[in-house]
């Protein structure tokens, strides 16, 4: 059974994810390639620039996250920040930057609302040398990301009695409910946040299609020179960019490395805070409530703007609305590819949670860091690398430019995504509870169905909610696999926004963020607990 | 005894043409319509235009009830995809994804040295006859390069700008005169950042307009020479950026931005490379329709775009006769209608008889070039990557 | 030092819980209150440690030293509360979770109470082990200790021994009365087991609502 158990995830995602990513190595090789790289003036600027945005952006997420959550869980507005966070996560990357890039470019709504004139003024807000604007939009599209994550720890069947408990001891050794929340709530969720922010970092240090709208030019972050330097037709080009790819991804390495270290390093002083003794810290409820609705504000205003923008061909400064309202671009929006891209997110997601539960049942714990270190791994090359490794693997199979080989594409990120989101929840179910059930005559199958599987249906339904999120938006991968034989509709948004036409980028950026709101609403109404 | 042998050896010798002979030089055209007959062909072409898009769509259904051809649109946002899509497939061995690239330049040139592309046959497809040749070089010479038969020209594009008439009224029609402008009106010009292809036309625009030593571009140079030939662009380079947008320390990652900015009203003018572009966008209603656009006085740089056939496709016939349908009179005069797409024709209309000569009469509508100049030809590949080099070096951090 | 309850009553949706109590709890005495399960007896408890929300209603004021607690939230009123599960914070080492109540001062002066703490309840040395490693009876003496090095002015205790077997319970109980009555504050407990019930100590019965001497 064990070997069984991990039969699924080993061979449907492990193995031909190892097997692509070993396509990339010879790389590493290519002593002239390593010349070119290191000569590039852009080089280091933008490996910093990648750092600097990526670390950040990953902070400033991860200080509101952690302020909303100790401000507002298990309040009235804990359930209404839920259905926040679903839609902000159903939000594609590339509609958000879109959108946010039309708030607070110098010709954008802000500027509209509080500037005036004639003349757009001449600030300096997308496309800023610093990467602000990007690091800023990072950081609010991950805040969803990350109180996602907290939900999926927080809200697991037993946790909530557990956490309620452990208030009360507090607060009868002397801590208010905020110290009780940063002292006694607050490390053990950090533990099980780890592997999401890590993502969150990865992510934001390698981030291609926000950069190339919000993030600087000269130079840009180093994922958008790897990007530029991989799509070159020049194979020499093609080297130099894995190369820095592997530069990059080494970089990120030895930033985590030393974020470890200095966590180990700060402990005794983390500790004596812990239990410097009795507090009043209140729980930050105002200030939550305040940030809560400024990050709700910033999210809706962006959908909104989107919509906006789906409708008006014409929308020059100063006017605070557009002046003819135009639907042709929602017209333009094809049934076929969003159908593909409903199917594969559908059988992705499926299997991918299939696969991961059937690991982690039969599966020792201690095997988990292989597949979650390859899982990060995955999640941490540049998209157009580890596709380019795929692409490589599935050619000479000739799985390019078949529906096996697309689905293949997609499951590769989903697994990844939904591995690391379930593995804290999963691994930190009670086991006693299926022991009770099994003493109480249940087979194990029936104790798993009947006991574990809907004590666990939050996390469960949230990593799959967030699986089907990735698979919808995923791009890179799908057009390299796809090889010019089929359509999703990402591949069609990405093609139309490359021709500039913003109506019709809009409207498909909203169309992509469609079905992942339906599965994530659908996933928080499901997933809710029985009794508060 | 002489006569004698060679009347055999001579019909010996004709018994053994055919497999002398190449295939195709052979086969007669009619041959290769028959073959092409029930074909698919997967034509990779840039999709990020709707227009592009709908005539494609129009391609298509034409393809299929004349010849009986499946063609299907690959949508790509940069040639190059499909470029190291082929070079995959050829390594590997694995047949064609692709039958016809929409292509030209260094793309192209990269393809044609690694030898991933069939052909020669342009010169075999009977609609080559009606191209203007001698009017318009560029389509036997991309880059300074001969096509060498390999590629089929398409239509025709010439670095044109243009802006809202209404807040520009006198647009500048020199390199030295943009300067001028951009000294009066600073931060509220720009161009895309090489290596998009747009700022490269730019810069080898400015490169034409500032060189001393003219009969340098069509050659093949060295770094030597390149470094002592641009230095005056550079210098010009140098003093522009300071009055551009964001003093030229930022630039926009595509034309497609620079165009948003400009309906935006952020920037005062844009630029592009199909000069019915602007006129398009006024019908779309991106553009006010006071917009107008213009060429630079002396010449403007301007080029062929062509489509290829990859050496590993499958449908080679139904490939040819698509490039040969695209070249047809009908195909041509709806690719220049400014209603549709509006792309300049390779054809010569002198060659046309009158009733073909008649599609090609398209109104003018607000936003066309009304002066149209010269092209100047692209200068020789090898300036590419130096000037990509070198302006990355000097602005790139 | 006495922990004073005076006509308190508790209602939920309306319909009363608790009839209007009223109780003195004298320092160092331990008294007992048992009741069937479901009789109210922990939501009693709750309500005199502060954290008694709705759907329930209440009347009466309690009052330690003479204070009123009314309207005091649960971490200022110097009650200390043990529970069914010793819910020892698995986080911390068991030295650490001693020191998380301990009132705030110089480092070396807490550090000494807890070896203190630690002797008392035969521990020594088992500071810098993580809980989980203790065992159950272990576990239930350090969160006594806990308790109790936060320095409280009364002790409630609710149903503590429950998840203890036969043995442990004896030994522990013993430990938990002794120490409470060395430090002479006012304890309540709420229990469902006689054997609980300490030597001396009063028994108060709760039925139907109404608080009555046994």
């Amino acid at each position: 059974m064990n070997r069984l158990g991990a039969a699924p995830l080993a061979l449907l995602w492990a193995l031909p994810l190892l097997l692509s990513l070993a396509m990339l190595l010879p790389a590493a090789s290519d002593g002239a390639a390593w010349h070119m790289a290191l000569a590039h003036p852009q080089l280091w600027p933008a490996l910093a620039l990648s750092l600097a945005t990526g670390a950040v952006s990953t902070l400033i997420a991860l200080a509101i996250s952690l302020l909303l959550i100790g401000g507002l869980s298990r309040s009235a507005m804990w359930n209404r920040l839920q259905a926040v966070a679903a839609t902000g996560l159903a939000i594609p990357h590339l509609a958000f930057a879109i959108g946010f890039g039309f708030l607070i470019m110098p010709s954008g709504l802000i500027a509209r609302l509080f500037v005036g004139g004639d003349a757009p003024p001449y600030w300096v807000s997308v496309q800023d040398p610093w990467g602000v604007a990007l690091t800023l939009a990072l950081a609010l599209k991950e805040v969803p990301f990350l109180l996602t994550a907290g939900f999926a720890v927080l809200s697991r069947g037993d946790a909530a009695r557990r956490i309620r408990n452990e208030t009360r001891a507090a607060a009868s050794l002397g801590h208010a409910p905020g110290s009780a929340f940063l002292r006694v709530v607050l490390p053990p969720l950090m533990k099980e946040l780890r592997w999401p922010l890590v993502i969150v970092f990865v992510y934001g240090a390698t981030v291609v299609d926000m950069a190339l709208v919000l993030g600087p030019t000269q130079p840009p972050t180093l994922a958008v020179v790897i990007w530029h330097a991989l799509n070159n037709a020049e194979p020499m080009t093609n080297g130099m960019g894995l190369v820095m790819t592997l530069l990059l991804t080494g970089a990120l390495a030895i930033v985590l490395a030393a974020v470890a270290l200095l966590k180990r390093a700060g402990r005794n002083a983390t500790h004596r805070m812990l239990t410097a003794g009795p507090s009043l810290l209140q729980r930050p409820r105002a200030t939550a409530l305040v940030i809560g609705l400024a990050v709700t504000a910033m999210l809706a205003l962006a959908l909104l703007v989107l919509v906006l923008l789906s409708l008006a061909p014409r929308w020059p400064y100063p006017a605070l609305l557009p002046a003819a309202v135009d639907a042709s671009a929602w017209m333009a929006v094809s049934p076929a590819p969003l159908w593909l891209s409903l199917l594969l997110a559908l059988a992705a997601t499926a299997v991918a949670v299939a696969s991961t539960v059937l690991w982690f049942e039969t599966q020792d714990r201690n095997r988990d860091r292989w597949v979650i270190g390859l899982a990060l791994v995955a999640l941490a090359l540049p998209q157009l690398a580890s596709a380019g490794g795929q692409y490589r693997l599935l050619l000479p199979l000739g799985l390019t430019g078949t529906l096996s080989g697309l689905f293949l594409a997609h499951l590769t990120p989903v697994a990844a995504y939904v591995l690391i989101v379930l593995a804290g929840p999963y691994r930190a179910f009670d086991g006693r509870y299926i022991a009770a059930a099994r003493a109480l005559a249940a087979s194990q199958l029936s104790a798993w169905a009947r006991v574990k599987l809907p004590l666990l249906k939050a996390p469960l339904l949230t990593a799959a909610a967030i699986g089907f999120a990735v698979s919808i938006a995923q791009f890179v991968p799908a057009q390299l696999i796809a090889a010019g034989r089929f359509s999703t509709l990402p591949m069609e948004a990405v093609t139309l926004a490359s021709g500039g036409n913003r109506p019709l980028t809009a409207a498909f950026a909203l169309a992509l963020t469609v079905p992942p709101l339906v599965a994530f609403l659908a996933a928080a109404l499901l997933g809710r607990p029985r009794w508060r | 005894m002489h006569l004698k042998l060679t009347r055999r050896s001579f019909a010996g010798l004709l018994g053994l043409t055919p497999f002398l002979s190449t295939a195709h030089a052979e086969e007669s055209w009619a041959d290769i319509e028959a073959k092409a007959r029930g074909q698919t062909v997967y034509f990779n072409a840039w999709a990020g235009s709707p227009q592009v898009n709908a005539y494609i769509a129009w391609v298509a259904d034409e393809l299929n009830t004349r010849y009986g051809i499946t063609l299907e649109h690959v949508k790509l946002t940069d040639t190059a995809e499909a470029v190291r899509r082929v070079r995959d497939e050829v390594r590997a061995g694995k047949d064609g994804s692709a039958d016809l690239i929409w292509i030209n330049g260094e793309n192209f040139h990269v393809m044609k040295e690694e030898q991933l592309l069939f052909g020669p046959f342009t010169e075999d497809l009977p609609n080559f006859a009606l191209v203007d040749i001698d009017g318009k070089p560029t389509t036997r010479v991309d880059f300074a390069e001969g096509t060498e038969g390999l590629e089929s020209p398409w239509g025709m594009a010439q670095l044109t700008f243009f802006a809202d008439g209404a807040k520009l009224d006198t647009p500048p029609m020199s390199m030295m005169e943009l300067l001028d402008l951009a000294k009066e009106e600073p931060g509220r010009i720009i161009y895309p950042a090489p290596p998009d292809f747009h700022g490269n036309t730019f810069i080898k625009q400015a490169l034409a307009e500032t060189i001393e030593d003219r009969t340098l571009l069509p050659v093949s140079i060295d770094k030597a020479i390149f470094t002592e030939a641009s230095k005056p662009l550079f210098e010009y380079l140098d003093q522009l950026h300071p009055s551009l947008w964001r003093e030229g320390k930022q630039f926009p990652q595509s034309q497609a931005q620079v165009t948003q900015m400009l309906a935006d009203g952020e920037l005062l003018m844009g630029l592009t490379f199909n000069p019915n572009e602007p006129a398009n966008l006024v019908m779309a209603g991106t553009l006010p329709d006071t917009t107008i656009a213009w060429q630079n006085r002396d010449g403007s740089i301007g080029n062929t775009h062509f489509v290829a056939i990859p050496i590993n496709s499958t449908s080679t016939a139904a490939a040819q006769v698509t490039a040969n349908f695209l070249l047809s009179p009908e195909a041509q005069a709806r690719k220049a209608d400014l209603k549709l797409w509006g792309d300049p024709t390779v054809l010569d209309l002198d060659k046309l008889n009158p009733s073909q000569r008649a599609l090609f009469n398209h109104a003018k509508v607000a936003g066309s070039v009304k002066k149209p100049a010269r092209t100047i030809p692209e200068p020789h590949g090898s300036w590419v990557p130096l000037l990509e080099a070198a302006w990355l070096e000097r602005y790139g951090a | 030092m006495a922990l004073r309850l005076e006509t308190v009553s508790i209602r939920i949706g309306g319909q009363p819980l608790i009839a209007p109590v009223s109780l003195i709890v004298a320092p160092g005495e331990t008294v007992t209150l048992m009741g069937a399960s479901g009789s109210g007896k922990s939501t009693l408890l709750s309500f005199i440690a502060g954290d008694l929300t709705s759907p329930f209603t209440t009347s009466g004021n309690v009052s330690l030293d003479g204070n009123s607690l009314d309207g005091l939230p649960p971490e200022t009123r110097r009650i200390g509360r043990l529970f069914q599960d010793d819910l020892l914070f698995p986080h911390l080492t068991v030295a650490e979770n001693l020191l998380f109540g301990m009132p705030r001062g110089p480092r070396p002066e807490r550090l000494a109470k807890v070896e203190a703490a630690l002797a008392e309840a035969e521990l020594s040395g088992f500071g810098d082990r993580p809980p989980h490693t203790l065992s159950g009876g272990q576990r239930a003496r350090v969160s006594l200790m806990r308790a109790l090095v936060a320095e409280p002015h009364a002790m409630l205790l609710d149903e503590p021994f429950n998840k203890l077997d036969a043995e442990l319970r004896q030994s522990l109980r013993s430990f938990v009365f002794e120490h409470i009555a060395a430090r002479r504050i006012p304890c309540l407990m709420v229990t469902h087991d006689m054997a609980d019930v300490p030597a001396n100590g009063r028994l108060l019965r709760l039925k139907d609502g109404a608080v009555t001497h046994a």
